[in-house]
């Protein structure tokens, strides 16, 4: 049986071919320096350079948020109209460091970046702020500081040794619509908060916004992922501040503000479950 | 009541912004319907190097063809998404683009036994292989999904040419993914979608290896790779 003879010596000969050898000797056959390598090496490069971009951007946004919040806080702690004033002031200069600084940065790093590529890292610091902003709008002018009105804040003269150039950080417009439905939360508190301190002129008006921003959501269709999940949360608080405000109008002869507000444990219990402030 | 007006302001500049991108979202749909339906037809020609090799030549002039009918689609593409906003719609045109980075570059390995370069693919297509602040382009990862495609693809054209009695095939197909496979680990890739994809080679690579120790330990390899290994 010549055939089988052939195939035991064939098999002698290989006895050292196993799986991890056939591995083996296919990984050490390539070229250190071949065209694939070096293609992937500069594939690694870009991708490299694009993670460390997203890092970087998403270390901005932190930034931004965590400053954006303690704003927001430093508005609500003012009581009395002087300490509001004093408080818008300080927060607009607040604010105003922060579009120096972080939204700057972030401009400037996508600079030469298709927008958009990124976007993800920085839309919840951008909304953040814009809650901060608008927040700090309204409580100096009455009125919402618009999304053209924003973007043109985000835009910067660069001096370079001879030129000028424009640098803009973008700001989308569903970044804003979100950052406007946040708000809503924040002027929940705010009403409730100026019962406590009397004011209810004040919370009237912060209603009554209340009430104008969630008749705004309802009219939108097609409005996007994101923007509908908050819906439920932005009708929570159109809920929380009429009760508020109902509470304020029957009572409000008979008691003293402070007794209106024993309600609020129940509110808070909700509010923690989706509104994402902690303050 | 001057409040009221801002804020019905914004809501209804939103709701424009919002329908003007619904109208483009569905301008970029239809054409990614039509290209999306070439890439298919383009798959299904190729499924012939499977059980024919006669046939491969012919089937790669004809995916050519198509290919040609393809970049018209991207041009029109390029000119419906607007020039800055590729990363805003990529969604649309993600998975087709992959599949196309996978039929060229099989395409292209069919015909010569090579990698495509990225910027050789994005030619085919017609379009930019560079990322810049605006414009249309191939994205790198991309690319590179279509690229690990291409070794799925290959893992199995490997145990099908050892099928059709051609134990030549699968040397050149084991060479060509490992060197892929050791491109693939000189990337950093993070937990995303092109990293998943990446893990799954490695079942591939297994399947190839395992295709060539069967033919090497029944001395089926082709005489000069049995001397050379020999040696």
């Amino acid at each position: 049986m010549s055939g089988r003879g052939k195939y035991r010596v064939n098999r002698q000969k290989h006895s050292q071919t196993t799986l991890s050898n056939v591995a083996k000797e296919a990984a050490i056959s390539l070229p250190a320096d071949s065209p694939v390598l070096a293609m992937f090496k500069d594939a690694a490069l870009k991708l490299n350079d694009r993670q460390d971009r997203h890092e970087r951007l998403v270390k901005l946004s932190r930034d931004i948020t965590i400053e954006s919040k303690r704003i927001i806080f430093l508005l609500h702690s003012a009581i009395t109209e002087e300490a509001a004033e004093k408080a818008v002031k300080e927060a607009k200069e607040r604010l105003e460091k922060l579009t120096k600084g972080p939204i700057k940065s972030i401009g400037l790093e996508l600079e030469n970046i298709p927008a958009y590529l990124h976007s993800r890292a920085v839309t919840a610091g951008l909304q953040e702020f814009i809650e901060a902003r608008t927040f700090c709008s309204l409580m100096e002018s009455k009125v919402i500081i618009t999304w053209s009105e924003v973007q043109k804040e985000f835009q910067y003269v660069i001096k370079g040794d001879e030129d000028e150039r424009v640098v803009v950080t973008l700001l989308t417009q569903t970044d804003y619509m979100l950052g406007i439905a946040d708000l809503t939360g924040e002027l929940m508190r705010k009403a409730i908060n100026s019962i406590s301190s009397g004011e209810s002129q004040a919370c009237f008006h912060a209603c009554q916004v209340v009430r104008d921003l969630y008749t705004g959501y309802l009219g939108l269709f097609c409005m996007g992922k994101e923007l509908a999940r908050k819906m439920s949360t932005t009708r929570n608080n159109v809920a929380k501040v009429e009760a508020a405000v109902y509470a304020l109008r029957v009572r409000g002869g008979e008691a003293p503000p402070l007794l209106l507000l024993p309600v609020k444990p129940e509110w808070e219990t909700i509010e923690h479950s989706d509104d994402e402030g902690f303050y | 009541m001057s409040g009221n007006h801002v804020v019905n302001t914004i809501f209804s500049d939103f709701q424009k912004s919002l329908d003007e991108e619904q109208e483009l979202r569905e301008v970029i749909r239809n054409i990614c319907k039509d290209v999306d339906q070439i890439s298919r037809k383009i798959t299904t020609v190729l499924q012939v190097i499977h059980h024919n090799q006669a046939e491969i030549g012919q089937a790669c002039l004809q995916a050519r063809e198509l290919f040609e009918k393809a970049s018209e689609g991207y041009g029109k593409l390029k000119e419906a998404v607007p020039s800055t906003d590729y990363y805003k719609y990529q969604d649309h045109w993600r998975f087709m683009t992959q599949r196309y980075c996978f039929l060229i570059s099989l395409t292209i390995w069919l015909e010569k036994g090579i990698l495509a370069p990225h910027d050789t693919v994005a030619s085919v297509l017609g379009i930019s292989a560079v990322e810049e602040k605006e414009g249309f382009h191939l994205d790198i990862e991309d690319y590179l999904v279509g690229l690990l495609h291409l070794c799925s693809e290959l893992s199995r054209l490997a145990v099908n040419s050892v099928t059709r009695g051609d134990y030549e095939k699968p040397l050149q197909i084991s060479k060509f993914v490992m060197e892929l496979n050791a491109g693939f680990r000189l990337l950093n890739l993070k937990n995303d979608h092109l990293r998943k994809r990446f893990d799954a080679l490695k079942y591939d690579v297994k399947k190839i290896e395992e295709v060539v120790y069967d033919l090497s330990i029944r001395g089926l390899l082709p005489k000069a790779q049995q001397s050379t290994e020999e040696a």
